[in-house]
């Protein structure tokens, strides 16, 4: 069998949706299965997921720090989308300097760029899989 | 290569259907064919006259209005929706088609998202 592309794009935010958790899931069988990941897009509440200040109890699984090594393990690119971000708190330090805001909370290796590479995303990869929260 | 976005929430409550907008506006954007439809609760985004000052929103009409401007070929409503919701042709918003059949408009797309 062939192997397809994927895009992932997560919507929902972590601990008020499931969206995060069955993206995972779900990108880790892909791969598990010979196929390929081109990004990951986190849109709307999805952008909550990039938190590096998200600090769960320590008996609760920190989802942003578990996608971030699933993502650092496997080299996919993930897009935090700019408009999104910034109306929710989610801040790189180019973004924090421009409206010289207090500080920044990116998680590393997210990065943050506009809705271009969901467009990208829609036009390269065979397969776009959207994870919606509760709405 | 087409892409329809449907939105099925209601215009005033969270921002998804804002978000879904944006979405489609980059895709004409970059070039690429792209239509919306409401369905659902949705159609009220297609309502005439809205007034959300008093719950401290800006009217989404004003966004809906650019569309054909961004190159969005086409701003489609459920028709069984609007009836649902009480939308005749003289309450809904100019530019906007009525479909009978979804199952055709998602079929005429090669591409159907969900806004949030």
């Amino acid at each position: 069998m062939t192997p397809l592309n994927y895009t992932l794009v997560i919507t929902g935010a972590p601990w008020s949706s499931q969206a995060p958790q069955s993206a995972l899931a779900f990108a880790r069988e892909l791969l598990a299965a010979g196929q390929r990941i081109d990004r990951v897009f986190l849109y709307g509440e999805g952008v909550l997921l990039a938190s590096a200040l998200a600090t769960p109890p320590s008996d609760e699984v920190n989802w942003p720090k578990r996608w971030a090594g699933f993502l650092a393990d496997n080299a996919i690119p993930a897009t935090v989308c700019i408009a999104s971000a910034l109306r929710r708190g989610i801040i790189d330090d180019t973004e924090q300097a421009r409206y010289e805001l207090p500080g920044n909370n990116l998680l590393e290796p997210l990065g943050i760029a506009g809705l271009g590479e969901w467009v990208e995303g829609n036009v390269k990869s065979d397969r776009v899989i959207y994870f919606h929260g509760s709405n | 290569m087409s892409t329809l976005i449907i939105v099925d929430q209601p215009p005033y409550g969270n921002w998804a259907g804002r978000e879904a907008l944006d979405m489609v506006f980059s895709l004409a954007a970059f070039d690429q064919p792209a239509a919306l439809l409401f369905t659902g609760a949705g159609v009220n985004w297609l309502r005439k006259q809205q007034a959300p000052d008093a719950i401290g929103q800006k009217s989404v009409e004003k966004n809906l209005s650019a569309a054909p401007m961004f190159g969005v070929e086409e701003i489609l409503a459920d028709a069984a929706s609007c009836e649902r919701f009480g939308l005749g042709p003289e309450q809904l918003v100019s530019g906007v088609t009525l479909a009978e059949n979804l199952q055709d408009v998602m079929n005429a797309h090669s591409n159907v998202a969900f806004a949030g």
